[in-house]
């Protein structure tokens, strides 16, 4: 099944071409990798960005891979979650190639993308899905997600813990721009914590009352952090990087503790967790998810590129097939009811 | 369009065009107002078209003295004690109105806003006319505020400036913040919605001791403004350095609705709605006013939403646009300085106003 597939949920523009989990072509326009090398500089609010680059990435997903639209079997979009005008110019954009060349229009929730994006294998390779056992465990990760859950099926969920507040990587970004690191700084922060030392500053490690392990929050480290931070005159290179390292490392001792003990407590004998979002480009905390799975004999996956952790529209491809695959494609034709839903959840 | 010098001469040739009904210009104490006869149906029916504003948005009203005022509304022991302080003054009082001006003055509930302007050719135009005279800001909607005639024309169409009959100069005005908006009619205690010159001494600060704290003065806060939803759109402006609770407050407004979701952090999405509550943030905002104005600032306003908007402090110029139609409550929320009784890693100042 060929699809094309758009994502216009926050800041990227992306559209990318898959053949079933293959990736043929992924096409991102970002804000935050244009600009870092500007030392970071916000992300401009999306929607005008989007509509006046739209045309321009879809037209280059496709001749990355020498395709047309006509070759494409259906069209898949993200209806949510994210800012709704954002939204709003990828599903008009889909709808409109729907309606032009006569295709079904999928429509993908963003955050299931992410958690099946480990899923997704480059053009040259094929994975043999039968190898795929459920339940399994699900987190992700990201600037405005922060989730664990138990897949039974895909497309079956339940979630196990998620935010009460900040984000993970909404956190990171914002203890790196506190610390003069830029934005978004979540990477930059990950560079200083390598040579910082993790142990030098203490820090309280959220929820650590909470007896049954069921949810993620990061506003009082947050607060935490911004008071140490003030205590610290004149801050050297070393600071920083300690800061670094310590924040990071509390921030993932959380997500741990509440893995292990989702792990433990869960009554299904489980192979395997998915880790999907832009914090999977954190190779601390892969390292760290690597040996607590390991210990508990389950398999991390993740995605075979970095370019499939942060925003991007091959893994809304990856979720369409993955998720629709034994349907029928008639039963998509139907585009008034494709709809955009800001607060969708998996 | 005639314009002519402001000068003691010119009293009855505006008095003359009010009561033709034209709409005109002139200066009070703090910005120039649009002016039409208010009991004029037609008059009032051009100053709408002039102000670009939908049916039913209220237009204050200026007089003489409280005796005139009295004529049009009725003043509570609240509204009459505010009288004798501050008018003539930069101060606008909302009471209950006696529904006999012209329709589309009074607001929808049937309440109107009076001021009894500080200036002199004011007072004697309106004196000798006998009756009240529109006193709305004479910029057309969501521009900024005019002090000089050529802040207005620079910002109107043609076809507005058409609808203009009279314009009466007195130069550049001291540039003095609009009046002080001050509601009477709720209950005893008068509610301020839009703070000019005029400021009410009591200082609203509390310490709040947690985070639960923080979320139940939010929710006290709220009962003081919720009966204008659907009336007026409220914004709660947050203002507050990084990691003080500015969340945490909107968890306990969201609370205080009736909202059952958890309330997340926005800083990603930019904007999270639930029901009737819009949350929003502009930390991650390159250019945060444009991008408040992107969003759909105009009509979540025109919808009459509740808006939480977190580092408001970034947005002052968007979020001051909507000072005559919505609610904005400013918010403060800071740590007690080191070295105060109240220093507790876990304490904070909350303040509020609607400055």
């Amino acid at each position: 099944m060929l699809i094309l597939a758009i994502d216009t949920s926050c800041d990227e523009t992306a559209v990318a071409i898959n053949s079933n989990i293959q990736i043929l072509s992924s096409a991102v326009w970002s804000q935050s990798t244009l600009h870092a090398s500007f030392g970071g500089v916000l992300p401009s609010l999306a929607q005008r960005q989007h509509q006046a680059r739209i045309d321009w990435i879809v037209n280059k997903a496709l001749v990355n891979c020498k395709l047309k639209i006509e070759n494409c079997d259906c069209i898949a979009v993200t209806i949510g979650p994210g800012l709704a005008i954002a939204l709003e110019v990828g599903i008009n954009k889909a709808k409109e190639l729907a309606v032009k060349y006569k295709k079904p229009l999928i429509p993908v929730n963003h955050v299931e993308a992410h958690l099946l994006s480990p899923l997704a294998v480059p053009r040259s390779r094929i994975l043999d899905l039968r190898s795929m056992k459920f339940p399994c465990f699900g987190l992700i990760l990201s600037g405005g997600t922060t989730v664990l859950c138990l897949v039974k099926a895909i497309g079956d969920y339940e979630i196990l813990a998620e935010t009460a507040d900040d984000a993970l990587g909404e956190a990171l970004d914002k203890a790196a721009r506190l610390v003069g690191l830029g934005y978004p700084g979540g990477a930059i922060l990950e560079k200083f914590a390598k040579t910082g030392d993790p142990k030098k500053y203490r820090l309280p490690l959220p929820l650590q009352n909470d007896v049954i392990k069921n949810r993620f929050s990061y506003s009082g480290l947050k607060t935490a952090f911004v008071r140490l931070f003030e205590t610290i005159k004149k801050p050297t290179k070393q600071d920083i990087a300690d800061l670094a390292a310590s924040f990071q490392s509390t921030a993932f001792d959380h997500i741990l503790k509440v893995l292990e003990f989702q792990i433990i407590n869960s009554s299904f004998l489980t192979h395997n967790l998915l880790f999907g979002g832009g914090v999977a480009n954190n190779i601390e905390l892969k390292k760290r998810l690597r040996k607590l799975c390991k210990k508990y004999g389950i398999k991390l996956l993740v995605p075979y590129t970095k370019k499939l952790n942060g925003d991007n529209a091959a893994m809304i491809g990856v979720c369409a097939y993955l998720k629709y695959k034994n349907s029928n494609l008639k039963d998509f034709f139907d585009y008034n009811s494709v709809d955009r839903n800001p607060k969708l959840k998996i | 369009m005639k314009s002519t010098k402001e000068s003691s001469k010119v009293i009855d040739v505006a008095i003359k065009a009010l009561e033709r009904g034209q709409l005109v210009f002139m200066a009070t104490e703090t910005v120039y107002i649009a002016a039409v006869d208010a009991t004029n149906e037609n008059a009032v029916k051009k100053l709408i078209a002039f102000k670009n504003r939908p049916f039913g948005k209220p237009f204050s009203v200026g007089v003489t003295d409280i005796k005139m005022a009295e004529k049009y509304v009725i003043l509570n022991e609240t509204a009459r004690n505010l009288y004798k302080r501050f008018l003539p003054g930069p101060v606008t009082i909302i009471s209950t109105g006696k529904h006999n001006l012209a329709k589309g003055v009074e607001a929808e509930n049937g309440t109107l806003g009076i001021r009894i302007p500080d200036y002199h050719f004011f007072q004697e135009v309106c004196k000798k006319l006998d009756k009240p005279i529109t006193a709305t800001s004479a910029n057309a909607s969501y521009q900024k505020r005019p002090y000089k005639l050529a802040d207005i024309l620079d910002n109107i169409s043609e076809k507005q400036k058409k609808l203009v009959d009279l314009m009466i100069d007195a130069g550049e005005l001291p540039h003095n913040e609009p009046s002080t908006v001050i509601d009477t009619t709720l209950d005893d205690q008068p509610v301020i919605l839009r703070q000019g010159e005029i400021k009410l001494k009591k200082k609203n600060e509390v310490l709040s001791r947690s985070e639960e704290n923080t979320q139940n003065i939010a929710k006290e806060l709220w009962q003081k403004y919720d009966s204008f939803v659907g009336k007026r759109a409220i914004i709660f402006a947050l203002e507050g350095k990084m990691g003080v609770g500015k969340t945490q407050f909107v968890k306990g407004l969201a609370k205080a609705m009736g909202i059952k979701e958890e309330v997340t952090s926005p800083s990603y999405d930019l904007l999270n709605s639930y029901d009737l509550l819009t949350h929003i943030d502009t930390w991650r905002m390159l250019n945060p006013n444009k991008e408040l104005e992107d969003i759909g600032m105009k009509d979540l306003i025109h919808d009459k939403s509740v808006l939480a908007i977190e580092w408001a402090d970034r947005t002052v110029t968007e979020i001051r646009k909507y000072s005559e139609e919505a609610i904005i409550i400013w918010i403060k929320i800071k740590y007690p300085s080191d070295n105060s009784a109240q220093a507790n890693e876990n304490y904070r100042l909350i303040s509020w106003g609607n400055i």
